[in-house]
């Protein structure tokens, strides 16, 4: 499996198509740290745009290998599920990434709250030190919004969807659903950190259920396409 | 995942179809995979012998029945498109851990098989730049590296130039030499002429026959419904070595031999479930 893992990796790292999403959350998240008012309502947003990114993420790394290829790994690894498996858990792991990078981004550059008037780095950190509830509340949320990407990449993609415009439209749905949908863990963890005490140094939690919620989805998701990709052989769109 | 200890590889009434609505490709083929055969595929284009081979490789899962006691194995698909983000070592490389080889191990191996195939001298040039024929030379490599118990090759010599033909025929009669299952399609009725211990036809749609040895001596129908008695099915065989091949069909998992008359006719019967 860590063969495996490693080959995914490189074919992610190798392939550039880490470019986009990483461009795109580095924007999404600056937007975020310029329009919020505290730390932990910076970090709420940070996690939010985890959705949209992971899942397109999981979709550069579902389309990124040639059937042909795919199918000589299979062989090698011992069946289609265990790379199925890999596939999905690379970019679950670089949206990891970037959320924890997004964090560090967050605390670095969030108006000293607890500390107004004090600008040097090192203050910033000591303040969040003081309050590690309000990061660890925002890794949470991240943590949410992390699964529910990955569970909308899987879900919408190859091997489920394998018509190109069929598959993007719906990832771009399912991410909007994901967002916005009450059903959503990633909507719930949101909305009930933004229902909670508004000070600024409150931190912001994700309710249990909603990160129960979020693992469900996934694993449901998940199992799904790792059963898909064991039943189908061609996985582009004109071929039956 | 490994070598399977339980005993011979075999198919036990595969069936494969894309969806529940679409067309069974392959229906109720049962067939044993002993170590050191060498089986030939052959059919029209489009008639099934790609995702039989795919099921065999345990690519893909099939719909009905199951493969039993699958060794390691390597396989090489029918196209190899160069779209991946390598150079031919680098993917080799990656290909050889994954089947198992460690650090040093993996690195000779791809060595070995480079230059075997004659590939060695644009190993370090980018997989996506590579023509049809080097691609296709990758593709062997990562499938022969790993010495695999099953070799499963569709129609793997197009493309190559002629020292690596030879050099893939001198590959499989080593691996069925050194206990190896080797299945393969091509499409030239002279490759490994003479060589193969049994032939698979795809005859009509769904349907496999087996044909077995490199003269064909004896006709298996192989479509098995899932019958609550056991099939009767009457074999003509027209050999001089038939006794052997009753003895063969006696050996199958799940058949009974009833009666073997002096013509070499034999009943068998398939047991309901197997």
């Amino acid at each position: 499996m860590t063969a495996l893992l490693r080959y995914q990796a490189a074919i992610l790292l190798r392939s550039h198509r880490w470019i986009f999403p990483l461009i795109a959350y580095g924007l999404l998240i600056a937007v975020g740290a310029a329009g919020s008012s505290s730390l932990a309502q910076t970090l709420d947003w940070s996690g939010a745009m985890l959705v949209p990114i992971t899942a397109f993420l999981t979709r550069a790394m579902l389309t990124a290998e040639p059937d042909a290829a795919r199918a000589c790994v299979a062989a090698a690894a011992g069946g289609p599920a265990r790379v199925q498996l890999a596939t999905l858990i690379i970019p679950l792991g670089g949206g990891a990434l970037l959320g924890l990078a997004g964090v560090v981004f967050d605390v670095l550059t969030a108006e000293a709250a607890a500390a107004p008037g004090s600008g040097g780095l090192a203050a910033k950190v000591t303040a969040v030190a003081q309050h590690p509830g309000i990061v660890a509340g925002g890794l949470l949320i991240a943590l949410v919004c992390l699964l529910v990407g990955s569970a909308a990449g899987a879900l919408c993609n190859p091997p489920l969807l394998r018509h190109p415009a069929a598959a993007m439209l719906s990832t771009l749905a399912a991410i909007i659903l994901g967002l916005a949908a009450d059903v959503s863990p990633a909507s719930a963890a949101i909305g009930h950190a933004g229902a909670q005490a508004t000070g600024p140094l409150a931190a912001h939690w994700p309710g249990a259920g909603a990160l129960l919620g979020a693992v469900c989805v996934v694993a449901v998701t998940w199992g799904i396409s790792v059963a898909a990709a064991t039943r189908r052989d061609n996985w582009s769109a004109s071929s039956g | 995942m490994r070598a399977d200890m339980r005993g011979d590889m075999r198919l036990v009434a595969v069936g494969k179809r894309y969806g529940i609505r679409r067309p069974w490709v392959v229906r109720g083929f049962s067939a044993g995979l002993p170590p050191g055969r060498l089986v030939r595929v052959t059919g029209p284009n489009g008639s099934g012998k790609s995702t039989l081979l795919r099921v065999v490789a345990g690519v893909s899962r099939p719909s009905a029945g199951q493969v039993t006691g699958r060794p390691h194995c390597g396989y090489v698909p029918e196209r190899f498109p160069g779209g991946l983000p390598f150079s031919g070592r680098e993917y080799l490389l990656h290909l050889a851990r994954v089947h198992g080889l460690r650090g040093d191990a993996s690195a000779a191996a791809v060595d070995e098989w480079l230059g075997r195939l004659g590939a060695a001298s644009y190993a370090d040039q980018p997989v996506r730049s590579m023509s049809k024929g080097m691609g296709q030379k990758m593709a062997l490599a990562q499938a022969l590296l790993p010495s695999p118990g099953l070799l499963v090759l569709d129609e793997a010599w197009t493309g190559l130039d002629s020292a690596a033909r030879g050099a893939l025929d001198a590959a499989v009669t080593e691996r069925v030499a050194a206990g190896g299952t080797v299945l393969f399609v091509d499409h030239d009725p002279a490759r490994l002429a003479g060589l193969e211990d049994e032939r698979w036809d795809f005859g009509s749609p769904g349907q496999v026959t087996v044909l077995a040895g490199p003269a064909p001596v004896a006709v298996l129908p192989s479509v098995v419904p899932a019958a609550p008695r056991p099939q009767l099915v009457t074999i003509r065989l027209e050999a001089a070595d038939a006794a052997a091949a009753v003895e063969r069909v006696r050996a199958i998992d799940g058949i009974r031999v009833i009666s073997v008359d002096a013509a070499g006719t034999a009943g068998t019967a398939q047991e309901p479930g197997r």
